[in-house]
């Protein structure tokens, strides 16, 4: 069980967010397509279906390879993405010309630290017990 | 090292290291081995379900965050 480390701690980390994108592509279909909401977000789809989960799974290999030797809490490191995440989010948007709705700014300075706490809280329990499971931890 | 010196050696030997007593353990430790692994639960301390339930709440009362959270996730 000692083979591959980094592999084992990417599909760790991919996993997480992998079964959430269930969750997310089926509040976006019923959104768009059974209560017709006017926003066009098969442009930005690509963000959550593609980036977001290899950001989880290099972050965790980040993770193991520079940051556990040093008895960093893998919570408080998972926290930190979404200061990666959002900006890179937020991007897309502008780059494919997606017009966000002015509900979503007005939320934003409440909703950078409650995805904070929601990451600190996946990273901690969710990805850790991936890695303790899969023998990385 | 000739036949005497290997005698003395092993005599300079048992005398160093004394004989354990009881080499088996009174008891057999294979069922409390096997109640430790499976009582692997999860402790969860107190300021992660306050920031849970905080979190819970915010989520409540703004409901228009979940689809940012949700893109991020």
């Amino acid at each position: 069980m000692d083979k591959h480390p980094y592999l084992r701690a990417y599909l760790a980390g991919i996993a997480v967010p992998t079964v959430f994108l269930l969750v997310v592509m089926t509040a976006y279909t019923l959104i768009r397509y059974v209560y017709d909401v006017p926003i066009a977000v098969e442009k930005v789809i690509v963000f959550p279906m593609a980036a977001v989960p290899n950001a989880w799974g290099l972050w965790n290999v980040l993770y193991l390879a520079f940051v556990q030797r040093r008895h960093f809490s893998l919570g408080v490191f998972g926290g930190v993405l979404p200061l990666l995440l959002a900006p890179g989010g937020y991007a897309v948007t502008r780059l494919l010309n997606f017009s966000v709705p002015a509900e979503v700014f007005h939320v934003a300075p409440f909703a950078l630290p409650i995805g904070i706490i929601v990451y600190y809280l996946a990273w901690k329990y969710f990805v850790g017990f991936l890695n303790a499971e899969l023998g990385i931890a | 090292m000739n036949e005497h010196e290997v005698n003395e050696m092993k005599k300079l030997l048992q005398r160093a290291v004394k004989a354990t007593g009881q080499a088996e353990p009174q008891r057999d430790l294979w069922p409390a081995m096997l109640r430790k692994l499976s009582e692997k639960a999860v402790r969860v301390p107190w300021w992660d379900w306050v920031l849970l339930a905080g979190t819970s709440l915010v989520l409540c009362f703004f409901p228009g965050m979940v689809p940012a959270l949700l893109y991020h996730l």
